[in-house]
């Protein structure tokens, strides 16, 4: 393999391959990216097993070949090469590689092209077109709250329901509940309700950052493929059953307050300071005219700040996990944002107000303190 | 001054074989599964260690050391049986006794009930009774703390009695090697080693910020040790930490449905063993080794804590998400319990919060 590739063009691609590598894999050639050189571009893969991720660059290609080489290692040094071009260039072998650009010069061995796991190539199912900025938004307000290390494995990412007309993203840690659904047109599908794991869903996340147009999505038997420009992003699903999400978003709260988005977030991360460090516990003790935001823990002592909300109805006391209101706050753009509440030990409902072309839910439940 | 005894029966599975079955008496026996398989040796008799054979070794790689080698499986409830007939005589004669294994325990005798003021006498005496009750041996040490007590029973076996009197404990310790210190393993003797530690003497006698770099925050529990230090009780009671279970397969696992089977049967013993014990788990913890022998171990973590076998298999099962065994043949599986209490909400400091009250999705 002999090739030459622009260093802006090949760092751009590498990146995208940083978090599909684990790092604490054991397997040693999963943390390799295979660089296959063929007629005038570069076809990068790399893949965990469960996530994998495939692209393809310009370059002049003056001798075919493929080989593997450590992901991360490649991309510290293309990175720190001066701009202009990159040369890849493998012995006859294929068992090192020269990596040279300005004058800079190294020599890298690979790992055998044949130890590269196979993977599974999208299948003749049809091809859904799925508006970009409609599924980043989706990705964006719910990834957070999908959970981190959770042994009920069919948490470990989001629910992602696909409707003739319309698109849902949902995640869980089974205290809080992220909600998405944006409308979308295009060719009509059956009802689809794959589970995206999480890893899965943030590197989706990052591939639809970076350019424009619509993306073509595809389900196979145990796996999703998700064509974002030149990159294709392979997912195997979480098989499971995703709980009934729409069990628990209320429908009848009838407390209704707006608040200021940065006015409530400020004054939330302020009491938060003293909240208990365990639970993160903070009242929302909410009268006629007031809500009143207030923390108290053993250690530190208390704090409270009064919000002045248009409210008449009856006093309550709800209790939150702090972190989960500045999860959703931080997720919103809107100026203001709405809480519905039922009573003290309901789930209650938080909204972005006035925003156009998504919907988007957040419930809590409230601690008991 | 304390005088403990360390009482360690001699080859003791093998024994109890050797003692049931005339046949095998006289002739390397070993205790452990089928040499073909990935067994190891579980107990070998004083004919087989001549061959080389020890405990912990491949049956298969015994066998070749000894081609004579008799195989016998191992059958724990006789050896269970042996075991409380040996403690019973324990109890009788020490307030405190600390078992460690089935045939392995440490006594404080300073006070006893023979009224007994020298404790070698109290070990003369308990030797003779184990092999009229038993037709076994055992092999003492007496010394004025378990560290050295320890050694003392491993001086001399088979049928040993060693003491180490205080007046001794200087010399007895001199020329001791670093790696026969109480919580000195492979990697630190090997360090000690490069750091020029071989002897207690040098532990005792080399300056401690050396020792320091060479042992880290163990330095001055192993000068203690070097100097024959070793204020530990016998602990008559010590609370289980932990229980579990690991097995090595026959041939790799590689399907899912046998490998959550197995992950369940010993999460159900798991869950056996606390009901026993009126205890209840907070962690469950898998274990898996690979073929290529990389071995991993995933914990969960959960408010209540359970005993419900179900519950812990399911969490056991679930941990297995977390590992390769889709994509990698599995060699060994081990399923334990940890964070053990008497109820199953535990005080909250210091234990997790559940933070929020959960969703109602069911």
């Amino acid at each position: 393999m002999d090739l030459v590739v622009r260093k802006a063009d090949l760092v751009r691609e590498l990146q995208f391959f940083q978090q599909i590598v684990e790092r604490k894999n054991t397997i040693p050639i999963l943390a390799n990216v295979l660089i296959e050189a063929t007629g005038d571009e570069m076809v990068l893969l790399a893949t965990d097993l469960e996530v994998t991720l495939r692209s393809q660059t310009q370059a002049a290609v003056t001798r075919h070949g493929a080989v593997t080489l450590p992901a991360k290692k490649l991309y510290e040094i293309v990175r720190a090469l001066p701009d202009g071009d990159v040369r890849l260039e493998a012995d006859r072998n294929q068992q090192n590689v020269k990596v040279t650009g300005g004058q800079f010069s190294s020599k890298m061995p690979t790992l055998p092209r044949e130890d590269f796991p196979t993977v599974t190539e999208p299948p003749d199912t049809p091809v859904v077109t799925l508006n970009r900025s409609a599924l980043a938004q989706m990705i964006q307000k719910t990834q957070f709250a999908i959970t981190g290390e959770d042994t009920r494995y069919y948490l470990n990412g989001a629910l992602f329901v696909l409707k003739p007309t319309q698109m849902t993203l949902v995640a869980t840690d089974g205290h809080r509940l992220a909600l998405v659904t944006a409308t979308r047109e295009g060719q009509p599908t059956d009802d689809e309700k794959p589970i995206l794991p999480r890893k899965a869903l943030a590197e989706l996340g990052r591939l639809l950052a970076d350019g424009e147009g619509d993306i073509a999505f595809q389900r196979g038997e145990n796996h999703l493929f998700f064509q974002v420009g030149n990159r294709l992003l392979m997912s195997r699903m979480i098989d499971g059953q995703f709980p009934a999400y729409e069990k628990v978003v209320p429908k009848g709260n009838d407390k209704h307050l707006e608040f200021e988005r940065d006015r409530l977030i400020s004054a939330v991360r302020r009491v938060s300071l003293l909240s208990n460090e365990r639970s993160r516990a903070l009242k929302f003790v909410v009268q006629a005219g007031t809500v009143e935001v207030t923390s108290s823990s053993p250690e530190f002592g208390e704090a409270h700040e009064p919000l002045a909300v248009d409210y008449s109805g009856p006093a309550l006391t709800t209790c939150f996990n702090a972190q989960y209101v500045i999860d959703f706050l931080t997720a919103v753009e809107s100026d203001v944002v709405s809480l519905d509440l039922k009573d003290e030990v309901s789930q209650a409902l938080l909204k972005p107000v006035g925003v156009d072309g998504y919907d988007y839910t957040y419930v809590i439940m409230p601690m008991r303190v | 001054m304390r005088k403990i005894l360390h009482l360690d029966m001699d080859a003791f599975y093998a024994s109890v074989e050797q003692r049931d079955n005339p046949a095998l008496r006289g002739h390397p026996v070993a205790v452990g599964g089928d040499p073909s398989g990935r067994s190891v040796v579980a107990a070998a008799s004083y004919e087989a260690r001549r061959f080389g054979v020890r405990s912990a070794m491949p049956m298969a790689r015994a066998v070749r050391m000894c081609p004579g080698l008799i195989i016998v499986r191992p059958d724990f409830s006789r050896y269970r049986a042996v075991s409380q007939q040996i403690f019973s005589l324990y109890r009788a004669v020490a307030p405190l006794v600390e078992p460690l294994a089935l045939d392995e325990a440490y006594l404080d005798v300073t006070h006893n009930a023979w009224e007994e003021s020298l404790a070698v006498t109290v070990a003369r005496r308990l030797k003779t009774e184990v092999r009229q009750a038993t037709g076994l041996t055992v092999s003492a040490g007496v010394a004025p703390n378990k560290f050295l007590a320890k050694l003392a029973s491993g001086w001399r076996k088979p049928d040993g009695l060693t003491v180490i009197a205080p007046e001794r404990v200087a010399a007895f310790l001199e020329r001791l090697p670093v790696e026969h210190l109480w919580g000195v393993g492979p990697r630190t003797a090997e360090r000690l080693h490069t750091h020029g530690f071989l002897t207690c003497a040098d532990i005792r006698d080399r300056p401690l910020d050396a020792l320091q770099q060479a042992a880290g925050h163990q330095a001055s529990w192993l000068r203690a040790l070097a100097h024959g230090h070793d204020d530990r009780s016998v602990q008559p009671h010590r609370p289980a930490k932990s229980s579990g279970a690991e097995c090595t397969y026959p041939a790799d696992l590689t399907t899912l449905p046998d490998i959550c089977r197995e992950v369940t049967t010993m999460a159900e013993e798991a869950a056996v063993w606390l009901a026993a014990r009126t205890l209840y788990a907070r962690t469950v913890t898998l274990k898996v080794r690979y073929n290529d022998f990389t071995t991993i171990t995933r914990s969960h973590s959960a408010t209540p804590a359970t005993r419900e076998p179900r519950e812990l298999a399911h969490r056991a099962v679930q941990l297995l998400d977390r590992t390769e065994v889709r994509h990698r043949p599995v060699r060994l599986l081990g399923v334990s319990v940890q964070n053990l209490s008497d109820t199953p909400f535990v005080a909250p400091r210091g234990a997790d919060v559940d933070t929020g009250d959960r969703l109602p999705f069911e």
